[in-house]
């Protein structure tokens, strides 16, 4: 579960403050596929840093499965983004000089993990996200849509508490693009992870189970989709 | 085009201002040894020249013997000679101050009535006019005029009185008054003391000998015919020449030397054009996208070629500029070490001030901005060929770029040139053009073909890179060659570097090690005792032979060998003659004979004479060769009887019996006096008593056979130190090249730094992976330049030195300071990585991901 609390982010720009985040009150329960909305300049992104701990609020607290991480220190929050998170971007989500296979482990890497626990899992969960046999390829020799796949298998591998994107599938176009959404929500409905997604795309919103509609940094809307209320 | 420069490229410039000052520091630092050098090189040669010349002053000729002198009786005959007005005899030696070592003042024994005409000597507390009668000077031994430099670093006042070291012990001197600076006291640096002829000659024992006559001509008759005149009358061991003639043989000796000091220079000066390219090539990768805009917008290729090399030319101007003050810096604090060198190797000078020409600074500059422009020359082109579409371009960092086949075919070309360099002849003596030309192949060639390097090498580094750092290893291992091209500059900057040092290393150290072998073998004595120097050569004071005689007496003591080195010039080299006592000599020493063998005593009387190695590669000297020497008795015909191993002078040396010597060069005294004793152990106590009797007298050194193999270890480091400090100077450059090109790195990388935090990286990850390819940049730098100092070493050893010093020895490859140039080039590299490597692990991850 993910509570956001009276959670503000303001930016000073020069003497002027933006206050690009003000959310009273959120709570994402364990298992949601979450569809973030909103214009640009809505503070979508801001959400969703906060939510990634890459960056943290100027008041208010976020609490992921317990634990707060509004206030802690760079190496610890490195550590849980490692751990306990998985971040899909819209583009250059890959270490142009690594294979698909050391893509997907990078995080696991970063904590030490050794390559020979982890490659077999890689493997296992590049199957599954459709790029069998694609493994030792580098990010130059795949497609966008493979690379958002790569991208995927690498947010699953360690079985993070939060899946978070941001337009994932912004830069494909619409039929790589619904593949790769299904993707997301049948890899994240199976093993019950809570997904935060930013979208434009209504149609894309509309594969989660709930969406929020941000505007000046609040929320103005918050509904549950169709599926999710079928 | 000018608005261009300043809209575009000076905001560039300026937004990243410390790559743009490093870059200007490298050009400056460059261009600061070059012209620094130039100075000190010149300031040395000139001290030299315009000692001899300030001295000469009106003479039309002047007439010399060799170190030695002549009889004084001899210008009687000059001054009777048809055709010549006047003729003044003088003697001249270098004498040392008491009680501030290393000091040395220049004493002029003149007649001041004759010298007049030749030479204006102006008092500064007294009418020097009166001098040539003044009884008191002229009828004391040791009253001298002194120059107000000299008394004033003394505290001397006329009356006062100051010790100098002679061939007899040390004397006290009283000043007598004080000359201005002016026309010969200029000489020297301004020590000068001058006195009369008669007392100089007895304070310094050189009792009825001259070293100099100069002579004014009739101009009726001219000075050519005068010259013959005096040439035949006087026989062919006299030297009749034009003053401006004269030392030539001494500046071609020292050539050699400079030459190395240039090519040091020179090195420095490559290397700031390195890190010129760097900036401006990573300037045009930069900017892609903004040259893409100004091609849409309608800039010609020719523009933006034009673009690129006058930002360039901005850079080198300024680095030039720069580097004036800071050469002008190294030149004052460098040219007493130059000086000191020089001293003790070949001839006494004194260098102290340096001055720049406009022409030396013209030309500095005009290189440091020429090379600045070449070294923009593929950046611009690169530039010129970018696309208008790529303004439209969302650049994504790529995994891999090309490495150039051109560049690497010339850099395999150069390397296969390097043997068929060295096998060129030199044109000129001391002036191996080919082994140069086979160092710079070196050089070219290792840096055409590092990019290439840098591709291979990535392949062996990701494994131990990842096991010493885990996977931020593994990646500045793939991103140490990611771009080739632009890594490959520090790298080979660096390699430059280490390749320098480690080369000039290998010949220092293979030369002391054969030298050590030498000493071993060739100097067996137990003792050494020299006055005001610790070795015999340059810098000592001659002493009587009676000196030895108590020593001869002390019980412990077997023999005391005398030795005369004594400089003379043969067959256009300056060379050392030898003489000493065969009898002594070969009970102990067993030198190396490469060819013939060592002369019998019955040979010795025939004229044979044992010659060294370098002396018999140099004039093509071998057994039974014959060779004429002019001698302070006539002209003597010599036959070469062995060549043995010896390093005693880089010109070459004669050995001759002492007696042969004393009778052939009206010379008996001693500069080395060799003490042989029945028991090495007594070694400590003979020197005690020694010192205790005539150390302060004498100014004496006494060495044991360890400590003279120090001293000559010291004195070829030293030798050596300037051209040290300067590949000091390279590695530093080269170091700021490692920043430049790191900064640059992480600006490419800001957002794949972005990314790799946002999946968990922490801080101490991106420190890492930054430091990381750091060290594999100094690591490579470090390999590349130890195995090119490798080659380089040998072609200085074997083909440069040779040349230059006719001395061929076997070459040891200084592995232990290679590896830990190699060592150190990684740790600096680590160090310097740090700056780039924090700011990346600084970087806000927010801004980094939303960069581009
Ligand atoms: N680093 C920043 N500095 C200053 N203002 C910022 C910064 N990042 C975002 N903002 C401002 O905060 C507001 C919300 O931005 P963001 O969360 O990126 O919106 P969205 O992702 O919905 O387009 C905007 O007004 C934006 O200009
Ligand atoms: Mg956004």
């Amino acid at each position: 579960m993910i509570t956001v609390s009276n959670a503000v982010r303001v930016y000073k720009r020069g003497k002027t403050e933006v206050r690009a985040l003000s959310l009273e009150s959120l709570v994402v329960p364990t298992g949601q596929f979450l569809s973030v909305m909103g214009a640009s300049g809505s503070g979508k992104s801001t959400l969703l840093n906060l939510l990634g701990a890459l960056d943290v609020p100027t008041s208010g607290t976020i609490t992921i499965e317990g634990r707060e991480i509004s206030r802690l220190p760079d190496d610890e929050l490195s550590a849980f983004r490692r751990d306990r998170l998985g971040f899909i971007f819209q583009f250059f989500n890959l270490l142009p000089t690594l294979t698909a296979v050391e893509n997907v482990i990078l995080p696991a890497l970063l904590s030490g993990k050794s390559r020979s626990d982890m490659e077999p899992k890689a493997h296992a969960l590049l199957e599954q996200v459709g790029l069998k046999g694609r493994d030792t390829h580098r990010p130059d020799e795949l497609s966008g849509g493979e690379m958002q796949r790569v991208a995927v298998a690498r947010a699953l591998l360690t079985e993070p508490a939060l899946l978070l994107a941001d337009e994932p599938t912004g830069n494909l176009d619409s039929k790589t693009g619904a593949e790769v959404l299904k993707l997301i929500r049948d890899a994240t409905r199976a093993r019950n992870l809570t997904v935060v997604m930013v979208t434009h795309d209504p149609k894309a919103a509309e594969v989660g189970d709930r969406i929020v509609r941000l505007a000046d940094g609040k929320v103005v809307g918050d509904e549950l989709t169709r599926s999710a209320a079928a | 085009m000018l608005q261009l420069l300043r809209l575009v490229s000076l905001r560039h410039l300026s937004l990243s201002p410390l790559r743009t000052v490093l870059t200007i520091m490298g050009v400056a630092v460059g261009v600061a040894t070059l012209i620094g050098i130039a100075a000190i090189n010149r300031a040395v040669m000139g001290a030299f020249r315009s000692t001899i010349d300030t001295i000469a002053g009106k003479a039309d000729l002047s007439i010399s013997a060799g170190q030695a002198g002549f009889p004084e009786d001899v210008l009687e005959k000059v001054s009777k000679l048809p055709g010549v007005q006047h003729a003044a005899g003088s003697i001249t030696v270098v004498a040392p101050v008491k009680g501030t070592p290393g000091e040395r003042l220049y004493v002029m024994g003149v007649d001041l009535l004759d010298d007049g005409f030749f030479r204006n000597y102006e008092g500064a507390d007294r009418d020097v006019g009166h001098m040539s009668d003044d009884l008191e000077f002229l009828n004391s031994t040791d009253r001298m005029l002194v120059s107000e430099r000299f008394a004033a670093s003394h505290g001397l006042k006329a009356g006062g009185t100051f010790q100098l070291v002679t061939p007899t012990g040390t004397q006290d001197f009283i000043v007598h008054g004080l000359l201005k600076e002016t026309g010969p006291i200029k000489a020297f640096g301004g020590l000068v003391g001058v006195m009369y002829i008669g007392s100089a000659q007895v304070a310094f024992t050189r009792e009825r000998m001259l070293d100099r006559i100069d002579v004014g001509v009739d101009p009726k008759v001219g000075t050519d015919a005068v010259k013959e005149a005096l040439q035949a009358a006087l026989g062919v061991q006299y030297e009749v020449a034009r003053p401006d003639r004269r030392g030539q043989s001494t500046e071609t000796m020292v050539r050699s030397f400079q030459l190395g000091l240039n090519l040091g220079s020179s090195v420095a000066l490559l290397v700031g054009v390195f890190l010129v390219y760097n900036t401006v090539a990573i300037g045009v990768v930069q900017r892609r996208r903004e040259i893409g805009v100004l091609r849409a917008l309608g800039a010609t290729k020719r523009r933006i070629r034009a673009l690129f090399a006058l930002e360039a030319v901005v850079l080198g101007a300024l680095g030039s500029l720069l580097g004036i003050p800071l050469g002008t810096l190294l030149a004052k604090g460098t040219v007493s070490a130059v000086s000191d060198s020089i001293s003790s190797i070949y001839v006494q000078v004194n260098a102290t001030s340096v001055t720049f020409t406009p022409f030396e600074m013209i030309v500095g500059v005009a290189l440091g901005i020429g090379g600045s422009l070449f070294a923009a020359l593929r950046p611009a082109f690169v530039a010129s060929q970018v696309q208008p579409v790529e303004a439209l371009r969302k650049d994504m960092a790529s995994g891999a770029a090309n490495v150039s086949s051109f560049a690497t075919i010339v850099g395999a070309l150069l390397i296969a040139g390097v043997w068929p360099a060295t096998r060129i002849p030199a044109p000129i003596e001391n002036f191996p053009v080919g082994g140069y030309l086979a160092m710079f192949f070196i050089l070219m060639g290792t840096t055409l073909l590092s990019p290439l390097v840098l591709r291979v090498l990535q392949r062996v580094y990701q494994r131990p890179g990842e096991l010493a750092l885990g996977v931020p290893g593994r990646l500045a291992a793939d991103n140490f060659a990611r771009a080739p091209a632009r890594t490959a500059v520090p790298v080979s900057a660096l390699a430059i570097g280490v390749a320098m040092t480690v080369c000039i290393a290998g010949f220092v150290g293979s030369f002391q090690k054969s030298s050590e072998k030498w000493i071993d073998q060739s100097v067996p004595a137990d003792l050494f005792v020299t006055s005001s120097s610790k070795v015999a050569g340059v810098q000592n004071v001659p002493l009587k032979p009676e000196f030895g005689d108590p020593i001869e007496q002390m019980p412990e003591v077997a023999a005391v060998d005398r030795l005369r080195i004594y400089q003379h010039d043969l067959l256009g080299l300056r060379i050392f003659i030898v003489s000493l006592n065969p009898d002594i000599y070969n009970l102990h020493g067993k030198p190396e004979v490469r060819e013939g063998r060592l002369p019998t005593h019955e040979m010795r009387q025939q004229g044979y004479v044992t010659i060294s190695e370098n002396l018999s590669r140099r004039r093509n000297l071998h057994p039974e060769s014959t060779f004429e020497m002019d001698t302070p008795t006539g002209r003597r015909s010599y036959k070469v009887s062995g060549v043995i191993t010896d390093y005693t002078s880089d010109q070459g040396t004669v050995f001759m019996d002492r007696k042969i010597f004393v009778a052939q060069f009206n010379d008996d005294r001693v500069d080395n006096f060799e003490i042989y004793l029945k028991d090495p152990k007594t070694t400590e106590q003979v020197r005690d008593r020694i010192n205790a009797q005539w150390k302060d007298e004498y100014d004496l050194f006494v060495l044991s056979n360890q400590e003279l193999r120090q001293e000559a270890y010291a004195l070829v480091d030293n030798a050596f130190s300037v051209t040290y400090a300067m590949e000091f100077l390279a590695v530093i450059l080269a170091l700021l090249g490692v920043i430049n090109t790191l900064l640059a790195a992480v600006l490419d990388r800001t957002r794949e730094i972005g990314l790799l935090r946002a999946v968990g990286a922490a801080r101490k990850h991106i420190v890492r992976l930054f430091a990381g390819e750091a060290a594999l940049i100094g690591l490579t730098g470090g390999v590349i330049g130890s195995l090119s100092g490798y080659v380089l070493g040998y072609i200085v050893t074997k083909v440069v030195g040779v040349e230059a010093t006719g001395w061929d020895f076997a070459y040891i490859f200084p592995l232990k300071l290679a590896v830990q140039m190699l060592l150190a080039a990684t740790a600096c590299a680590i160090i310097a990585g740090l700056y780039p490597a924090r700011r990346a692990s600084r970087l806000d991850v927010v801004e980094a991901l939303a960069y581009e």
